[in-house]
C-alpha cells in the first residue's frame, strides 16, 4: 500500500485572548490510496483541526500550521502557494462537514453548487458540468435529479443535503475525502444510509476516505485503520479489528467502556452494568503538556508518565500505542 | 412569485388611500379659511366667497373629497395658485432634474459603497478595512451642504473642470447632461455611499463566519466568486433594505441639494410652493413623493424575493 497522504508532526496552534492554543500537537499518520481511514476522539481533541490543516483551511487571522509536514502524492502542502491550494481543494482533495443543514448556500441551487466546481476544476463549460451534477445526484441516489438540480437546499430534507454535499466532493474524482463528523447531525438510519453510500462510492472511484468522527460505531462499521486522538496528539493507531478486539491506551480502553453494549447479560433484577464513563476533564490546551495528554485522568498513571510524553510502541501489524505503562 | 408580487401591489393600496385622506384633510384643517388661503392675503370677501365656490368649499367635506378624489385618479392634481397653471404640468416640467439627481446620486452612492464594503469585509481589521472604513464615517459625518460648497470650489471655481451650478437637460445632449450632474450627485451620495457600505461590511463579516462559505473555500472556488456570489449574494437583504431607505431620504436630501447647485427640479418647486404657500401644489408633491416611497418599498420588497428563495410571505 502506498500513501497517498502523509502527515508527519503537524503541530496547529491558535492564538487566543487566554494564549496559544495547541490544538493539534504532534500528529502523523498515512492515508493508503483507497482506503478508509478513521480519526477518532473526543470533542476538541483535534481531529477537525487536522482536516482543515490537510486543506490549509485554518483561517489565518486566527490559527496557522505552526510545524511539521502534510505531503500528498509526494507534494509538500504547507510549502504550496494558495493558488496551487486552490486548485487542489474540492479536485483531488474534497471535504464534507458535519452540519448539512449550513453547509450550503441557502441562495443558490444545488445543481449550481456542485457544477461550479466542476467548471472550476475541470475547465468544461456550464451545460457539461450540468450534466456532470445531474449524474453525481443519480450516484448518490436523489431522486428526480433533473428537477433536483433547480432547487434549493431549504428544499431538501437533512440527509439529502448530506448526499448533495457527497455529489460535490466527489464531482471531480478526488483522490482523497475527508469527511468531518458527517453523519453526526442526522437521524440514525439516515446515519447508516449515508456511511453506507459513502463506503460504495468509495468501492467505485478508488477515493481513500478520511472518516473523522467520535462515534466508534461508526468507526467499527466503515474504517479499515483508525487513528485515536487525545488533546491534540495521536495516542493509538491499529487496522480497526486490531483496535476492538484488542485497545492498547488506556484512553482507547476507557472510550470503549463507555459505549452501550446489548451483548452484555443483564443480571436477575433485569439492569445491566452501569457505563463507565472517562473521570476528569480533557486538558486546558493552552497549557503546554509536559509528559503524556492523559495522564491526569489515567488510573495507571506513574511519575514517569506525567514527566516524559510516552514513544510509540509497535504491538505488531501495524498496531502502534504511545503509552509507558502498555504490556504487550 | 407572481401571487407574492400580486399580493405586494395590492397592499400598497391602502398606504396611498390613507396618504389622498391626510393630502385632502391637509388644506381643510390648515389654520383658517382654506379659500382665504388660496385667494391670498389682500382678497376682497367677494373674491373668497368666489374661490369658495369655485373650489366646492361650501359642499359638505364627504362630497369634496369624492369630487376631489374623482379629479385625482383622473389625473387632475387642482390648479397653482399663483401661476394659475395645473399641478400636473408644473410638475411635470420639473421631474426630469429629480429624478436625474436621483439615480446619479444612487449609482455614486452604491457604485462605490458596496466594493467599499466588500473589500473591507474581506480585509477586515487590516489597514484597508480601517482606512475605507475611517473614510466611510468621515463622509456620513458630513453636510451635504457643507461638502457640495467645497466641492464647487474645487472642481468648478479653482480648476474650471466642472460648470458651477445649473442643469442641463437630456435633450441638450449627453455629455453637458452628465457634468451638470457629476458634482450634486458625488456631494449627495457621499453620505449614502458612507452609509451603504457599513452595511456591507457589517452583513458581509457575518456572512463570511457561515458554515457554506467554509464549503464554497473548501471547493477552492476562486476568491471573487467565493466573495461576490457566495457571500454578497447572502448579505444582500439588509444591503437592499438600506438602498431603499436610501432612496427615501434622497427624495428629500434633494430639497437642498437642487437648491445648493440650482437645479430647476421638484425639490426648489417644494421650497418655492412652501414659501409661496401654493397649497395646490405642495398638495400634489405629497402625494407624488408619497407615491415614489410606496413604489420603491414596493421594489425593494419584491427584490428580496429575488435574492433570498426562502422568502415567501
Amino acid at each position: 500500500m502506498s500513501a497517498i497522504l502523509e502527515v508527519r508532526d503537524l503541530h496547529t496552534q491558535f492564538n487566543t485572548l487566554d494564549g496559544v492554543v495547541r490544538a493539534v500537537d504532534g500528529v502523523s499518520f498515512d492515508v493508503a490510496r483507497g482506503e478508509t481511514l478513521g480519526i477518532v476522539g473526543e470533542s476538541g481533541c483535534g481531529k477537525s483541526v487536522t482536516a482543515l490543516s490537510i486543506l490549509r483551511l485554518i483561517p489565518p487571522e486566527t490559527g496557522r500550521i505552526a510545524q511539521g509536514s502534510i505531503r500528498f502524492e509526494g507534494n509538500e502542502l504547507t510549502a504550496l502557494s494558495e493558488e496551487a491550494m486552490k486548485s487542489l481543494r474540492g479536485h483531488r482533495i474534497s471535504m464534507i462537514f458535519q452540519e448539512p443543514m449550513t453547509s450550503l448556500n441557502p441562495v443558490l441551487t444545488v445543481g449550481t453548487q456542485i457544477a461550479e466546481n466542476v467548471v472550476r476544476h475541470m475547465g468544461v463549460p456550464w451545460s457539461a458540468a450540468r450534466e456532470r451534477a445531474r449524474e453525481m445526484l443519480d450516484l448518490v441516489r436523489i431522486a428526480d435529479a433533473k428537477r433536483r438540480l433547480d432547487e434549493y437546499p431549504h428544499q431538501l430534507s437533512g440527509g439529502m443535503r448530506q448526499r448533495v454535499m457527497i455529489a460535490m466532493a466527489l464531482s471531480c474524482d478526488p483522490q482523497v475525502l475527508i469527511a468531518d463528523e458527517p453523519t453526526t447531525a442526522l437521524d440514525v438510519t439516515i446515519q447508516a444510509q449515508i456511511l453506507d453510500l459513502m463506503i460504495e462510492l468509495k468501492e467505485k472511484t478508488g477515493t481513500a476516505i478520511v472518516l473523522i468522527t467520535h462515534d466508534l460505531g461508526v468507526v467499527a462499521e466503515t474504517t479499515e485503520r483508525v487513528v485515536v486522538m487525545y488533546a491534540g496528539r495521536k495516542v493509538e493507531e491499529a487496522p480497526v479489528e486490531a483496535l476492538f478486539e484488542n485497545p492498547l491506551h488506556p484512553y482507547t480502553r476507557g472510550l470503549m467502556r463507555a459505549i452501550p453494549r446489548l451483548d452484555v447479560e443483564a443480571d436477575a433484577a433485569g439492569t445491566r452494568p452501569r457505563l463507565q464513563e472517562i473521570p476528569g476533564l480533557v486538558p486546558i490546551l493552552t497549557r503546554p503538556i509536559v509528559g503524556c495528554a492523559f495522564a491526569a485522568r489515567c488510573e495507571l498513571a506513574t511519575d514517569r508518565c506525567r514527566a516524559t510524553p510516552p514513544p510509540f510502541v509497535d504491538a505488531g501489524g501495524g498496531h502502534i500505542v504511545a503509552c509507558w505503562e502498555v504490556k504487550l | 412569485m407572481t401571487a407574492y408580487i400580486v399580493r405586494r401591489l395590492f397592499a400598497t393600496l391602502p398606504v396611498m388611500a390613507v396618504v389622498a385622506l391626510f393630502v385632502f384633510f391637509l388644506l381643510r384643517l390648515a389654520p383658517g379659511d382654506p379659500a382665504a388661503i388660496i385667494a391670498g392675503d389682500d382678497a376682497t370677501s367677494e373674491a373668497i366667497a368666489a374661490v369658495r365656490a369655485k373650489l366646492g368649499l361650501d359642499r359638505p367635506l364627504v362630497e369634496q373629497f369624492v369630487v376631489w378624489l374623482w379629479a385625482l385618479l383622473q389625473g387632475d392634481m387642482g390648479v397653482s395658485i399663483f401661476s394659475n397653471l395645473p399641478v400636473t404640468r408644473l410638475m411635470a416640467q420639473r421631474v426630469e432634474p429629480t429624478i436625474a439627481l436621483t439615480l446619479s446620486t444612487l449609482f455614486v452612492a452604491v457604485s462605490l459603497a458596496i466594493p467599499i464594503g466588500v473589500v473591507a469585509a474581506w480585509k477586515a481589521r487590516k489597514l484597508v478595512d480601517r482606512l475605507v472604513m475611517g473614510f466611510a464615517v468621515l463622509g456620513f459625518a458630513m453636510p451635504v451642504f457643507v461638502l457640495a460648497y467645497v466641492l464647487i470650489y474645487f472642481f468648478a471655481v479653482q480648476w474650471q473642470l466642472l460648470p458651477v451650478q445649473g442643469y442641463q437637460p437630456l435633450s441638450a445632449g449627453l455629455w453637458p447632461f452628465a457634468e451638470s450632474l457629476i458634482l450634486p450627485s458625488v456631494a449627495l451620495g457621499v453620505t449614502y455611499m458612507a452609509l451603504i457600505a457599513r452595511i456591507t461590511r457589517a452583513s458581509m463579516l457575518e456572512v463570511l463566519q457561515q458554515d457554506y462559505i467554509r464549503t464554497a473555500n473548501a471547493k477552492g472556488l476562486a476568491t471573487d466568486r467565493v466573495l461576490l456570489l457566495h457571500a454578497l449574494k447572502n448579505a444582500s437583504v439588509p444591503i437592499v433594505t438600506v438602498i431603499g431607505i436610501g432612496i427615501a431620504l434622497l427624495i428629500s436630501g434633494v430639497v437642498i441639494t437642487e437648491t445648493v447647485f440650482n437645479i430647476p427640479g421638484l425639490g426648489r418647486l417644494t421650497v418655492d410652493a412652501v414659501l409661496k404657500r401654493d397649497y395646490p401644489i405642495v398638495q400634489g408633491l405629497i402625494l407624488v413623493f408619497a407615491a415614489a416611497k410606496v413604489i420603491v418599498n414596493l421594489v425593494i420588497d419584491i427584490s428580496y424575493a429575488f435574492l433570498d428563495p426562502r422568502i415567501r410571505y
